[in-house]
């Protein structure tokens, strides 16, 4: 640490959230979304943001969706980052100083936590991926990342190929598809969209809803904990307005 | 499965959550800091304050390294002060929410914590939420419940029960905040039934959403599908009604 380091500890106008915070919301707030919102959301990583002349007026800028605020590259820099702390971890397992020791344990339950948020992120996806039959619509294919897109391919043509060779081999050719849409019914299992969601507001906005029986608005401040459809709530959440809770 | 729990946080990722609350310690014992994933811990000089991680102050305080600093709001007489205000102020409503934390840039401008703007870099607005809002150290504000509280309270008094001045009382307390809450958020959804686009339910915490959440959203999905005819209904004679508006118009009546 040298003098610039202390004194921009103590100028409170540079004390902003450190780089290392911000990622952990980040990485929170796409957990807890993809845990408790209805469809499969847009993985964190792909969506990278257009790039940006610095004179556009930031209002006019078109944002993705609300996923890529930690567009720059959010996953492989904590990626990344738990490697490193993993080595770190190697190197001080090597000396036994009991001072070292503490922090070690330390380090050590922080990794675990980390690990535990990433894990549990990607397998709340690969469950949507599971129970819904993403491999087939590409427009929910867009949103996997490429070893998801593989691993959801891959999964589709097993399911298939077991189906084929246990049953469906028996029924004529034109019954042995799995996305048939004859009838009116489709066998592509969609997520349903007007699922009620709890969401919380970020900015003051307006929060438009559908009901049965009459269509609400209502001026909401900052801090709201709202019940609405995730069809209505999807807008707010997308433009950064409010995070899924 | 690749997940065999049921959408929506259950109450252990909701304690999961809410062990990312900074509270504040005094430390006993000098700790150098220690890079984390989340950015470096402060150095603990005792008896200088710092605020830490809950599950970092936790596992320093069952080893006897720190004594934890319970946020104002869960002293005896700001609970009291919030249980009046359940019960007295509004029969229907939550308390509300602790104002968002503002902080001084040095120019005498109080800028809110909650957003990170960096000069030129706008595009990576980031809008913290708790548990990274300062809700539960020192400087919180007493008299509001922050979105964790009930999971704070329960931890902080399990396991730093002699660090809470009063915690007897404390505990009798939030045993009757909790009571007054949970029959609010089952009286709210006498408002579900009425087929409203959207509910507001400010001020209610983590836990308390995780425990109803089964519940809630399935009153209205279930008051969605027995409407959902005539919901179908009520849009088309909405669009209908909305060219026989523009018919009347063009005929000039």
């Amino acid at each position: 640490m040298d003098i610039d380091d202390i004194l921009r500890e103590v100028d409170p106008a540079s004390q902003s959230i450190p780089a290392e915070t911000r990622d952990l919301q980040a990485l929170t707030r796409a957990w807890v979304s993809e845990r408790s919102s209805p469809e499969l959301l847009q993985y964190v990583h792909i969506l990278p943001y257009p790039p940006i002349a610095p004179t556009t007026p930031v209002l006019t800028r078109r944002f993705p969706s609300v996923y890529s605020w930690p567009a720059d590259g959010l996953f492989e820099r904590i990626n990344d980052r738990i490697k490193q702390q993993i080595e770190r971890v190697e190197e001080m397992t090597g000396d036994m100083d009991p001072k070292t020791n503490f922090a070690l344990i330390v380090i050590q339950t922080e990794l675990e936590r980390f690990k535990y948020l990433v894990r549990s992120y990607l397998r709340a996806r690969i469950a949507k991926v599971f129970e819904k039959s993403i491999a087939a619509t590409a427009d929910l294919r867009a949103r996997l990342s490429e070893t998801e897109q593989a691993y959801a391919t891959r999964h589709q043509a097993l399911l298939h190929n077991h189906y084929l060779s246990s049953f469906l081999s028996a029924f004529p050719p034109t019954l042995q598809n799995l996305n048939d849409t004859a009838g009116n019914i489709s066998m592509i299992e969609t997520p349903d969209l007007d699922t009620a969601v709890f969401i919380r507001l970020l900015k003051e906005t307006l929060v438009e809803g559908h009901g049965t029986d009459m269509d609400d608005d209502m001026d909401g401040k900052s801090g709201d904990i709202v019940i609405l459809r995730w069809s209505d709530a999807k807008s707010l959440v997308d433009s950064g307005h409010a995070e899924v809770v | 499965m690749a997940l065999s729990l049921p959408s929506g946080l259950v109450p252990t990722e909701v304690a999961f959550l809410c062990e990312m609350e900074m509270i504040t310690i005094v430390p006993r014992q000098r700790l150098e800091s220690i890079p984390m994933l989340s950015g470096k811990t402060p150095a603990l000089r005792p008896p200088r304050r710092a605020d830490l991680p809950l599950w970092l102050a936790l596992l320093l305080k069952k080893q006897r390294r720190a004594n934890i600093v319970p946020p104002p709001w869960l002293l005896p007489a700001s609970l009291q002060e919030i249980v009046h205000l359940e019960t007295n102020y509004d029969p229907e409503a939550f308390s509300p929410p602790p104002p968002p934390p503002m902080r001084s840039d040095g120019r005498g401008v109080a800028r809110p914590y909650a957003t990170t703007t960096r000069s030129g870099n706008e595009d990576k607005e980031l809008i913290l939420a708790p548990p990274f809002l300062p809700s539960c150290t020192q400087d919180a504000p007493s008299g509001y419940l922050p979105y964790h509280w009930l999971e704070i309270a329960e931890t902080l008094l399990a396991h730093a029960a002699d660090d809470i001045p009063n915690a007897p009382e404390v505990r009798a307390l939030l045993r009757d905040l909790q009571e007054v809450r949970a029959a609010k958020m089952r009286a709210s959804t006498r408002h579900l039934e009425g087929g409203g686009g959207v509910l507001n339910i400010r001020g209610v915490g983590a836990m308390e959403l995780a425990e109803s959440r089964g519940f809630v959203l399935g009153v209205v999905d279930g008051v969605r599908k027995l409407g959902a005819s005539a919901e179908a209904g009520r849009r088309e004679e909405l669009e209908r009604g909305d060219d026989e508006d523009e018919s009347d118009d063009d005929m000039g009546l």
